[in-house]
């Protein structure tokens, strides 16, 4: 058994990977909430906006902060278009079936990056993994900070928004039942645009934390997608608080199996054990709201 | 006992089905060169598992994300047992079929009660745990222990296959003929109590659950049905390569499976046929004429929102319907043609 000095560094490593699936998690359940769609395409949108903020900074000389910038832009940019163009004709079918249409986004994604960036491995580095400062000997860099702040800040001001804004009210209200909301005179696809735009940003920034702390992939990205849906599952989709601590809880325990060297290979199935327990102790409790729409 | 019960419209189907099956099994290996013999027996053995999907997707509307990652560890149980017993190949088959049919219906299981939301999160995530463990794992290749695996190259044996089917071109006719039997399996799962039930529940799971149809226990069998071909598929699927590696089952293609069984069509079996054809021909034309496979996916990817919005029922209904509208309307500009002629005439 490792001693608590080999845990040490992967504290922090967790910390900053639960804060970005927390933010990802986020991001989907607000969506999810407002719009009814499970945005399954999430990872495939940050890999895709990091990889070209990779092009744009290595092959036409911009300088980085407006390519990473440009990252979160096209984040935003390509959600809202779906969301704009396929959410309405879509927006009275069931929850699967509209998850299963941000697939096809997904799979067009994931066939322009193999098309475009499959040739050879990459990496980015932010300027802030450079600089960092000691804690009890351990080594934590800005990028880790920047996701851990980062993915608390996001799960406070959301929560604040949906609670205490007009918008944010709006979203709730869609949550409960789209008709009524819309009788009510709240402008419906205004509001859902706003969080498709809003989740949209967040998977750009997702994707260009992941790309700095895990690595520059395709695959990788979109399918790290898989870690913030535990999250989200766990939260039942809808709690933004539950899903917020089960992907740092998340992030954590996968970064802390690291040093056992007897599972250290199996650590990237965390999401899935975790998730799975849940579903368990959740289908056990009968009667709960699981069985329809979550919100 | 299910007995079947056929009409006329039935007969006359089953006679131009069996012709169709006889002309594929016996004429057409013999037409083909080696590597489309090959792909073809790829087409074959997707097929099966796109069948599995499509029951799943199109009579019970759950939708699994991981099938591709059940196809590999069917594969890997199918593989482990051809290297540790000397069965039969159809009762290793018949084996690996059971083993998933288990394994896939535990996993399943506590997702099967929540909505389908969650199987289908569910499963994804299963898909990225089964990757991982193979990844470390590796496919049994002759080696011992009870996971099979050996480094050296020395050691690493190739899966055999049944004594009857070794050579290429005969491995072909048997995936064909197993992947009939497959069809036929779930005809009669369709045709029968499962099938009605599975339709009731499709169309809304209160009402079901009002007409005293058992909605778990028949969703559960729909999925263990799926879990079930797709371990036959991973057998055939590992006697067919020979030599597995993790990186014949990526988890994109569990995405891409679910493109093509949708695109083919989810409510016609013929669709699963289709399905095979997509993601196992399409991609061998398109080497062939130097195309980027990668096409595909974007196709693939556009495919799926055009099924969703516009046409839900697939290529196998669709491209009849629209083939007897062309003629339709070819039929008719060729009679508005002729019609002012026969009145100069007359």
């Amino acid at each position: 058994m490792p001693s608590w000095e080999d845990f040490k560094p992967f504290i922090v490593t967790g910390l900053a990977l639960g804060g970005v699936y927390a933010l990802s998690g986020v991001g989907m359940v607000v969506l999810y909430r407002a719009t009814g769609v499970l945005n399954l395409a999430f990872g495939a949108v940050g890999a895709m906006g990091a990889l070209l903020s990779w092009q744009l900074i290595n092959h036409n000389g911009w300088a980085e902060g407006p390519a990473f910038l440009f990252c979160v832009l096209f984040g935003g940019a390509i959600t809202l278009l779906y969301g704009v163009i396929f959410g309405p004709p879509l927006a009275s079918r069931d929850p699967l079936v509209k998850a299963t249409a941000t697939l096809g986004l997904a799979l067009i994604l994931l066939g322009i990056m193999d098309l475009v960036w499959s040739d050879k491995a990459r990496s980015m580095i932010l300027p802030t993994s450079n600089h960092g400062f000691e804690v009890s000997r351990v080594f934590v860099n800005y990028t880790e900070v920047i996701a851990i702040a980062f993915g608390l800040a996001v799960m406070v001001v959301t929560a604040l928004f949906l609670r205490f804004t007009k918008t944010g009210t709006a979203m709730r209200a869609l949550a409960n039942d789209r008709e009524i909301t819309a009788t009510l005179g709240v402008p419906v696809r205004r509001v859902e645009a706003a969080a498709w735009l809003g989740s949209g940003l967040l998977s750009g920034a997702a994707g260009l934390l992941l790309s700095n702390l895990v690595g520059l992939d395709a695959a990788t990205l979109t399918f790290l997608v898989i870690s913030s849906l535990a999250a989200t599952l766990i939260g039942r989709l809808r709690s933004i608080t539950v899903t917020f601590f089960a992907a740092i809880v998340i992030g954590l325990v996968n970064a802390l199996i690291t040093p056992i060297l007897s599972i250290s290979q199996y650590r990237d199935m965390t999401p899935f054990v975790l998730a799975t327990i849940a579903l368990l102790v959740l289908s056990g409790r009968r009667g709960s709201a699981l069985s329809g729409r979550a919100g | 006992m299910w007995i079947p019960r056929l009409d006329a419209g039935d007969r006359v189907r089953a006679g131009v089905i069996s012709l169709l099956l006889a002309f594929v099994v016996i004429v057409l290996p013999q037409l083909l060169s080696g590597y489309w013999v090959t792909v073809c027996t790829s087409v074959a053995i997707y097929a099966i598992v796109a069948l599995g999907l499509g029951i799943l997707m199109g009579r019970t509307g759950l939708v699994s994300l991981g099938q591709i990652a059940l196809l590999a560890l069917a594969a890997w149980v199918g593989a482990r047992l051809f290297f540790a017993t000397n069965l039969p190949f159809p009762i290793v088959l018949l084996g690996s079929g059971l083993i998933t049919m288990v394994l896939g219906t535990l996993v399943g299981l506590p997702a099967l009660r929540l909505s389908g939301l969650y199987l289908a999160l569910i499963t994804l995530m299963l898909a990225g745990a089964i990757t991982v463990v193979l990844r470390t794992t590796n496919f049994p290749n002759g080696g011992h222990g009870f996971l099979g695996h050996t480094e050296t190259d020395r050691g690493a044996a190739s899966i055999r296959r049944p004594a009857i089917a070794n050579g290429d071109t005969a491995y072909l006719r048997y995936a064909i003929l197993v992947a009939a039997l497959m069809f036929l399996l779930a005809l009669i799962h369709v045709r029968a109590k499962p099938g009605r039930a599975w339709a009731a529940i499709r169309q809304s799971e209160s009402a079901a659950l009002a007409a005293g149809v058992n909605v778990t226990l028949y969703k559960m069998w729909a999925f263990a049905l799926a879990s079930f071909l797709t371990g036959v598929a991973g057998g055939l699927l590992a006697a067919d390569s020979g030599q597995l590696f993790i990186t014949t089952f990526p988890t994109s293609d569990s995405i891409t499976l679910l493109a093509v069984v949708l695109m083919g069509g989810i409510y016609s079996l013929w669709g699963a046929v289709v399905a095979g054809l997509l993601m196992q021909l399409l991609p061998a034309l398109l080497n062939n004429w130097g195309v980027a496979a990668d096409w595909l996916t974007i196709v693939f990817g556009a495919g799926v929102l055009q099924v969703l919005l516009t046409a839900p029922q697939g290529l196998a209904y669709q491209f009849p319907h629209d083939m007897a509208r062309l003629g339709r309307f070819i039929a008719g500009r060729v009679g508005r043609a002729r019609a002012p002629a026969r009145e100069r005439a007359g």
